[in-house]
């Protein structure tokens, strides 16, 4: 090693009571590490040591261990709390909080989870590096303690400290103005993921409803929602619970790297493969997933639908498929019209209506296929089945009343004779003899199971990934039993809970929601700033309804501009793709920007007013996710530091505020534009604390009570069946499983057995709620068919910044929950402690840059500076930033996502059917544009190089 | 040994003279994904400040690289024979080697506007996991694993012989090693003595310390009253670590260790005799030019024979054949051990105190 100094330590100090070293220069000078030069010093031991006990033998017989009790001493404390994190994570992890002097001292796991099958690994404990010391936020230098107004700039950090009745007195009165004036749909509220924090989530969502205010989507618009998923399945998402990923035999990680971003499910994927299950990593890089699988394909980034239409081909052409499955569940056996390309309607052949489409039976008669819209009134009907009574053909082809038609499942065949391995491999890389065999054992297992990530999902052409490698599970039959499926994990989106968090969020039931992405882009500017085929289809989107946009036209043809945001439970502008549009265009719209925090993140920064939120161990909340069937809460270990306050109260007092203004000044209630409802500002908060189902006035003051209501009002927790009620006292015992699984999911709950989602169509033959009733390869809406996606297909991806060499990718990583963390210096000290980005070491070498250089990203956008991190393992040609570094931890504050353009497939505006939308239509976070962004090219040098 | 004979002479497992039972501990590589999850366990419980926040008691590494603190593995300790008479004398890493613990200032840019960005105040040259994920070998055939490390409590330990005053010792209940806060003057010999550098000076307190076995959470005598692994072990995600003593013939170590012969000693040649132990770490195939899967295998042998000596052949050899007859529906108790399906089996801590372990 050179750092170390091989010159022999002389300068014993002689002053201390033995022979002891010089203590100099340890840490604090220059370092030196020096061999001693000394052996034998056991005879020390016995001289030199004035006036030291004696010690015969250290091994086993050592006579001074009263000392031990220094480090006893530390381990102790007062109480022990449960509680758990709101980061949206997945993780929904629950924590015994450590308080010790009435500070909160450390946590751990509280690792009592009940267990529900044996015969799966142990649920305990579950947790993180990060959550393991989200104690130190508590008293954190960034930690709001007071409510805050800014006097600078926005962003500069310049504040007064305000009181709370400053704070709430100015935001109402704002407030009181806009709706007074009737721009309540410029007000917007932004806080993502209820599952997990419902309560704090629906706070300030139940004031913005009866506000008549916007809610923004968060799923799609953090492009988590597989677009694949609503196209095929009909849903926005459902996914077995972690557990199932043991119970497979065949498991494929997809562009999903669960040892960093499932830590606490990465045992059972770990585990696995000491239970005779194969573990394949799909993965461009050999990632931190991939090194504990049992082969890797390293497909070339944004080829992953290439790559499993190649596989599909192989499955298709040695006839591996589920043949029985295909005709029973899927759109395969439907009839397509060969001269439009759309589905043969009941309607075109004097069968029935224009929402029932048919099959041919092997006899060659055209059939009423079961279960399409028209078969059940264009409504989910559990009542009705897709069980065949005839056996339909796959690969029928012939005219009905003069019209060619053919079936899906021909034109799939035709699509994936494209596929062949050689075209595949010349595409993706991977080996023409791997892709077939991985093909063949995902066909021969008996049960296997996709576990599909961000890797595929944060492309353009998200949805043709998605589909194709779901395509892999239909095929073989694989979904709908345990150990099966493709199971999408991106974002904690899945609230068990829903029927009671929608009725506290949304007590009006007229939610004027919003697909974040499209506002974003819109009000930053997109129509001026993308290509005018997305422009007329953005336009077209919205001409036709398809798509909401707010603040609503107004009859004058006019639309005003967003004035008013609040932010609670989120990073919205650190985290915003087009980040530089939105920084430069529509923030200056908003007249008042405000962030509800326990800690002063990016959007705080750049807010107007910052209120102090209590932090995760400061108050009563739920969590929930889509990786367990538990429910456990959060619980005040200790009581909000400062003048912090929970959410809850903080918009409850607001709600109070507002009454106090408007009814000071008499302001009348309005009638709301678009729903049947008056908007009364008077009541406003009377409104707020009443239980709307009940009627009980005042009911809902307290964040505990709120609490109660979600879990009052939810199948999951309080069935309609069952004595079984799952209270909060339960909860803060022990972590419940839920009693069952409402209607809005896809199968049931049954004790002993993972949850394993789509049973209800696959076993109980319901239809999918698709247009065809089954899982829907084909979509026949015009756009599809313009831009030949009416099936999967492969399509490159999309030219971002193409002039630049290098793939830029943001993935998830190991020291934050998007920006959570990442300002922590524990988590700073375990990375680089400033933002880093990894660098092949031929990319970094042809560029003159070496491991630790300062370097600077860059395009036609933006110029972000970083440090260079040497990784291996990643292929030439990529650039790797793990997301979401605040922007003021970068010089000048730059983003991470400023090198981002804003851009977004249209296909994802669309209805379907174009006329009544039942299988698609908007849903805030079931369909709507995804707010993608892996297909954007940059270029990195060398900090101090050529042009700096 | 046979397995039948170690059921019967569990005394036969070498533990020091004058040492009652062995703490020991199993760390499987195949299940570590380099969370640090143990790493800030242990550091908000034990070292987060009082001149201990630049220590990790528990850190893990990326393999291959040098480490923590850098270049460890070169700079000496350990015994030079295996009668444990002459220690190899080491060097004591620079505090560059360590890595500052980095401080940051959010104050003046978040709340005062003073300063313009959060920086590090001072510049990063090196830290505990300044190597993560980087490991050695080209795109596509790189390859690297995680290596989590605390104090060996080893059955011969050189820091012990290492220190002029006698105040490193070894616990005769449970073999612990520990360094006696009060008798200490902070001279560093242990730190040069340890091969394996798990002895941290502390600037401010002029002395060292160093990984305890969490012996306060295994006594049991917290408000709680409850016995607890080290908090390493517990708060493992994927539960890869299996605490108990080597000397429990009824427990899973000493079936790893002394009948399957799957968990490793790290670094075998500093002859210290580790009571920690690791289950090797197996990877996918290499892959070919044209993106074949090959039976080539990733980590190469001999750097796995580096760090855990000869017998990590068969250790890697018995854990395939023991795959192969799962993945073809056999049983194997060696599996099952390797699972996390009973956690109470995987701590064993009151077998010899309490009469009973938790999994009796």
């Amino acid at each position: 090693m050179s750092e170390t100094n091989d010159a022999p330590r002389t300068d014993r100090d002689t002053t201390d009571d033995g022979g002891g070293l010089s203590r100099r220069s340890f840490l604090t000078g220059a370092g030196t590490a020096a061999a001693l030069g000394i052996s034998g010093l056991s005879a020390a031991r016995e001289e030199g040591l004035t006036g030291l006990e004696v010690v015969s033998d250290p091994i086993g017989d050592y006579p001074y261990r009263d000392w031990e009790d220094f480090y006893r001493e530390k381990w102790d404390w007062d109480s022990i709390s449960r509680s758990t994190h709101s980061v949206n994570c997945t993780g929904s992890c629950s924590w015994d909080v450590y308080v010790k002097n009435g500070q909160v001292w450390r946590e751990e796991q509280a690792a009592d989870y009940p267990t529900f099958d044996e015969d799966l690994p142990d649920p305990n404990p579950r947790g993180c590096n990060k959550g393991a010391c989200y104690s130190d936020y508590v008293n954190a230098e960034q930690r709001i303690k007071h409510p805050l107004k800014r006097t600078g700039a926005r962003g500069e950090g310049k504040w007064k400290r305000i009181t709370w009745e400053e704070a709430l007195t100015e935001i109402a009165e704002h407030v009181v103005d806009e709706v007074e004036a009737g721009r309540y749909d410029c007000i917007s509220g932004f806080t993502p993921i209820p599952a997990m924090s419902p309560v704090s989530f629906a706070s300030g969502s139940r004031l913005v409803n009866l506000l008549g205010g916007v809610s923004h989507s968060f799923y799609d618009w953090y492009s988590d929602l597989p677009p694949g998923e609503p196209l095929t399945y009909g849903h926005q998402t459902d996914n077995a619970e972690a557990a199932d990923w043991y119970n497979a035999d065949y498991l494929i990680a997809w562009g999903s790297n669960v040892n960093v971003t499932r830590i606490p499910d990465a045992k059972y994927f770990l585990d696995a493969g000491y239970d005779g299950t194969k573990r394949v990593g799909i993965f461009t890089d050999y990632s931190q997933t991939a090194i504990h699988t049992d082969e890797w394909l390293s497909p070339k980034a944004g080829t992953d639908a290439a790559l499993a239409l190649g596989m599909a081909h192989t499955i298709v052409s040695e006839g591996r498929y589920d043949e029985a499955h295909l005709k029973e569940q899927s759109d395969m056996p439907l009839l397509v019209r060969e001269d439009t390309g759309k589905y043969l309607r009941a309607s075109d052949v004097g069968m029935g209506n224009d929402k029932t489409l048919l099959m041919c039976d092997q006899g060659g008669d055209v059939r009423v296929a079961p279960g399409s819209l028209g078969d059940r009134d264009g409504k989910y009907d559990a009542d009705s089945s897709i069980t065949l009574d005839f056996d339909p053909r796959l690969d029928a082809e012939f005219s009905v009343e003069g019209i060619p038609v053919t079936t899906v499942w021909n034109k799939l065949t035709d699509r994936l004779a494209e596929y062949t391995p050689e075209a595949v491999h010349e595409e993706t890389r991977v080996g023409t003899e791997t892709l077939q065999r991985i093909a063949r054992e995902f066909a021969d297992a008996e049960k296997a199971k996709i576990i599909h990530g961000k890797g595929v999902n944060d492309w353009y052409h998200n949805d043709l990934g998605n589909r194709a490698i779901q395509l892999l599970c239909t095929l073989t039959g694989n979904i709908g039993e345990n150990g099966t499926g493709f199971d999408h994990y991106v974002g904690q989106e899945k609230i068990w809970t829903t029927h009671g968090w929608k009725s506290l969020s949304f007590p009006t039931g007229d939610v004027r929601g919003v697909p974040t992405t499209l506002w974003t882009y819109y009000h930053a500017g997109v129509l001026d700033n993308t290509d005018p085929e997305t422009v007329a289809r953005v336009e077209e989107a919205l001409e036709k309804d398809w798509m909401p946009m707010y603040p609503a036209e107004r009859p004058d043809g006019t639309r005003p501009d967003p004035s008013t945001m609040f932010v609670w439970r989120g990073n919205y502008f650190n985290q915003s793709k087009g980040n530089v549009a939105v920084e430069e265009t529509l923030w200056p719209k908003l007249d008042l920007v405000v962030d509800i925090n326990f800690r002063m993140d990016s959007t705080a920064l750049y807010s107007d007013i910052v209120l102090p939120a209590a932090s995760h161990y400061e108050k009563y909340d739920l969590s929930m996710t889509d990786m367990h069937s538990y429910v456990h809460p959060f619980t005040p270990a200790i009581e909000p530091l400062g003048e912090a306050k929970t959410d809850w109260q903080i918009f409850r007092e607001l709600a109070a505020k507002i009454q106090e203004v408007a009814t000071e000044r008499g302001v009348e209630p309005i009638d709301d534009r678009e729903f049947d409802r008056e908007i009364d500002l008077q009541s406003v908060h009377d409104d707020y604390v009443r239980d709307w189902i009940s009627g009980e006035p005042g009911a809902l003051a307290e964040d505990r009570a709120a609490v109660d209501f979600v879990l009052e009002h939810s199948e999951e927790t309080n069935p309609e069946e069952s004595e079984n009620h799952v209270t909060v006292d339960d909860i803060v015992e022990q972590p419940q499983r839920f009693e069952a699984a409402g209607g809005h999911w896809t199968s049931d709950l049954d004790e002993g057995e993972a949850y394993a989602p789509w049973q209800d169509f696959v076993q109980d033959k319901e239809p999918w709620p698709t247009f065809s009733g089954r899982q829907q390869y084909y979509i026949d809406h015009d756009w599809f068919l313009d831009l030949g996606e009416e099936l999967p297909t492969h399509k490159s991806p999309e030219t971002m910044q193409d002039d630049y060499p290098l793939q830029y990718n943001t993935p998830h990583g190991r020291w934050s929950i998007h920006s959570t963390w990442r300002d922590h210096p524990q988590m700073l000290r375990l990375n680089r402690g400033e933002p880093v980005v990894y660098l092949n070491p031929s990319d970094a070498e042809e560029r003159g840059i070496e491991d630790g250089d300062d370097v600077v990203l860059f395009n036609d956008l933006a110029e972000v500076e970083a440090v260079a991190k040497i990784y291996p393992a990643s292929p030439e040609g990529s650039a790797t930033m793990y997301h979401a570094w605040e922007m003021y931890q970068f010089p000048d504050h730059q983003n991470f996502n400023a090198l981002v353009p804003m851009y977004m497939k249209p296909t994802q505006l669309v209805q379907y059917p174009a006329d009544s939308g039942e299988h698609l239509s908007f849903s805030p976070n079931y369909w709507g544009p995804t707010g993608v962004n892996s297909d954007v090219r940059i270029d990195v040098r060398k900090k101090g190089g050529e042009g700096q | 040994m046979s397995a039948e004979e170690a059921s019967e002479t569990p005394d036969g497992v070498d533990i020091a003279d004058g040492i009652d039972h062995q703490v020991a501990m199993v760390m499987d590589l195949n299940k570590c994904v380099g969370c640090q999850t143990c790493t800030i366990a242990c550091k908000n419980l034990w070292t987060d400040s009082g001149g201990r926040e630049y220590m990790y008691w528990n850190n893990v590494e990326t393999k291959p690289g040098e480490g923590y603190p850098r270049g460890w593995e070169e700079l000496g300790g350990g015994w030079q024979s295996d009668d444990h008479t002459d220690r190899q004398v080491g060097e004591i890493p620079g505090g560059e080697d360590y890595g500052e613990p980095w401080e940051f200032d959010y104050e003046s840019t978040l709340f005062t506007g003073e300063s313009e960005h959060v920086e590090p105040e001072q510049d990063p040259q090196w830290g505990p996991n300044w190597e993560e994920d980087q490991g050695a070998g080209e795109y596509p055939n790189s390859y690297h694993f995680y290596l989590p490390r605390i104090c060996n409590h080893c059955t011969h330990p050189s820091c012990v012989e290492a220190c002029p005053r006698s105040a490193v010792y070894k616990r005769a209940e449970d073999g612990i090693v520990l360094v006696d806060q009060d008798r200490c003057r902070g001279y560093r010999y242990c730190v040069e003595g340890c091969p394996y550098k798990k002895i941290y000076y502390n600037a401010q307190r002029k002395k060292s310390e160093k990984c305890l076995f969490c012996y306060p959470r295994v006594e049991g005598e917290g408000p709680d009253g409850e016995t607890h692994a080290p908090a390493c072990a517990e708060q493992c995600p994927t539960q890869l670590r299996l605490v108990g003593f080597l000397d429990d013939p009824k427990g899973p170590i000493y079936k790893l260790v002394e009948e399957y012969g799957v968990a490793l000693r790290l670094h075998p040649e500093f002859r210290t005799q580790p009571n920690v132990y690791y289950i090797p770490p197996f990877a996918p195939p290499q892959h070919s030019e044209d993106g074949e899967t090959i039976d080539v295998e990733r980590i190469p042998r001999n750097y796995l024979e580096d760090l855990f000596g000869e017998q990590v052949h068969d250790a890697l050899d018995t854990i395939e054949r023991h795959r192969t007859r799962v993945e073809n529906g056999g049983e194997s108790e060696l599996m099952e051990i390797l699972q996390d399906q009973n956690p109470a089996r995987q701590y064993r801590l009151d077998v010899f105190e309490g009469g009973e372990g938790r999994a009796d």
